[in-house]
């Protein structure tokens, strides 16, 4: 309860802009698919000490489960237990509208010119690291079932059904979870 | 451009898959692409993939800049506007509306059993995308080797994403991967 307590001290002191520059900053760094998880966790539990990486990987799993954009779910979720609907609209507000509007630019430019073969070869590299940094955050999340053999297995099982087996996500995920 | 009804077509069917794409928007891309290219006519195969590629290279949100560069083709920028709130507008409110839920509930006991149930699976899917997004990007021994460094410092230090990026984009930019 004291880790409730001290969450809910602080949910009264984050201030909205300080929610706002987050998630900007989760949005402009998450680079490709999935990024978006490792700087959300670097950022709200790591950095700023928002949340627990109990509570990070419930709120991403919740996203997981639901559809639309899984990403920007972490930013209403966050938003919303920091500082309740305000909190959700100042991160999403973060999330979105400054990344979108420079985005959408840069590709309406992009689009109208040829791909240069050096932006290519950055865009391999930084792809590379990405799927590293997708890995390690998969597994940091993880860590806290790491004592429950039950809890590997159906990781391990969800991670080679999809990665090996190439099942559609939906049917390893409802599948899966009433197992349990 | 086109009659004035394509943007609400467009609008309203975006709004449609993002409440049902289950596992995240590019489940339902393919559905997309059929709308655009082959329903309406909109554009061709290669300008959806072209703009495919160009969302999934520039930082931020890539599925709603993706669909906004489509509302864009099809409607200038109300257009790009419109499909973006249709990407995300659903989902985010069920999301918010499922939080508030989970919330209230935390410390029932059936949300233990969902945590115990949930989490490993969903974290055995965020790993699988990471392989799933390695073999794609990881056309030779060396970019193996990125990878494979940047999850082993991201598990044993704290050092910024921000900096393999960052190495991982030199590497790559001076022909060395």
């Amino acid at each position: 309860m004291t880790e409730v307590a001290q969450h809910q001290e602080m949910a009264r002191t984050v201030p909205l802009s300080a929610l706002f520059t987050a998630f900007l900053a989760v949005s402009l760094f998450g680079v490709g698919g999935g990024g978006g998880i490792v700087w959300a966790r670097r950022i709200a539990v790591e950095t700023r000490g928002w949340i627990s990486d109990r509570e990070f990987a419930d709120i991403v799993s919740l996203c997981q489960f639901m559809p639309g954009p899984n990403i920007v779910g972490i930013a209403v979720c966050v938003g919303a237990k920091m500082r309740g609907t305000i909190g959700t609209m100042a991160a999403l507000a973060g999330f979105l509208v400054i990344p979108w509007s420079l985005g959408l630019a840069l590709g309406l430019l992009c689009l109208e010119y040829a791909h240069l073969p050096v932006l290519r070869n950055i865009l391999g590299g930084i792809a590379a690291t990405a799927a590293g940094l997708l890995l390690a955050t998969g597994v940091r999340l993880l860590l806290p079932h790491r004592r429950r053999p039950a809890a590997l297995v159906f990781a391990a099982l969800s991670f080679g059904l999809i990665a090996f087996g190439g099942l559609p996500l939906l049917v390893v995920l409802f599948g899966l979870v009433p197992l349990r | 451009m086109t009659d004035p009804s394509a943007p609400i077509a467009l609008t309203a069917h975006l709004a449609l898959v993002s409440s049902i794409s289950f596992g995240g928007f590019p489940t339902v891309l393919p559905d997309v692409r059929n709308f655009v290219v082959v329903t309406h006519g909109w554009m061709t195969n290669q300008e959806f993939a072209n703009i495919f590629a160009m969302a999934q290279s520039i930082p931020g949100p890539n599925m709603i800049l993706m669909m906004g560069l489509l509302g864009w083709k099809v409607w200038g920028f109300p257009g790009a506007v419109a499909s973006a709130f249709a990407t995300f507008g659903p989902p985010c409110t069920m999301y918010f509306t499922a939080y508030r839920l989970w919330d209230r509930f935390r410390d029932a006991p059936w949300q233990r059993i969902v945590r115990l149930g949930l989490v490993p699976v969903i974290m055995g899917l965020v790993i699988a995308s990471g392989t799933v997004m390695a073999r794609a990007a990881d056309t030779s021994w060396r970019a193996i080797a990125v990878t494979i460094g940047a999850a082993a410092i991201t598990l044993a230090t704290r050092l910024s994403p921000m900096w393999m990026l960052l190495v991982g984009g030199a590497l790559g930019g001076l022909g060395l991967l």
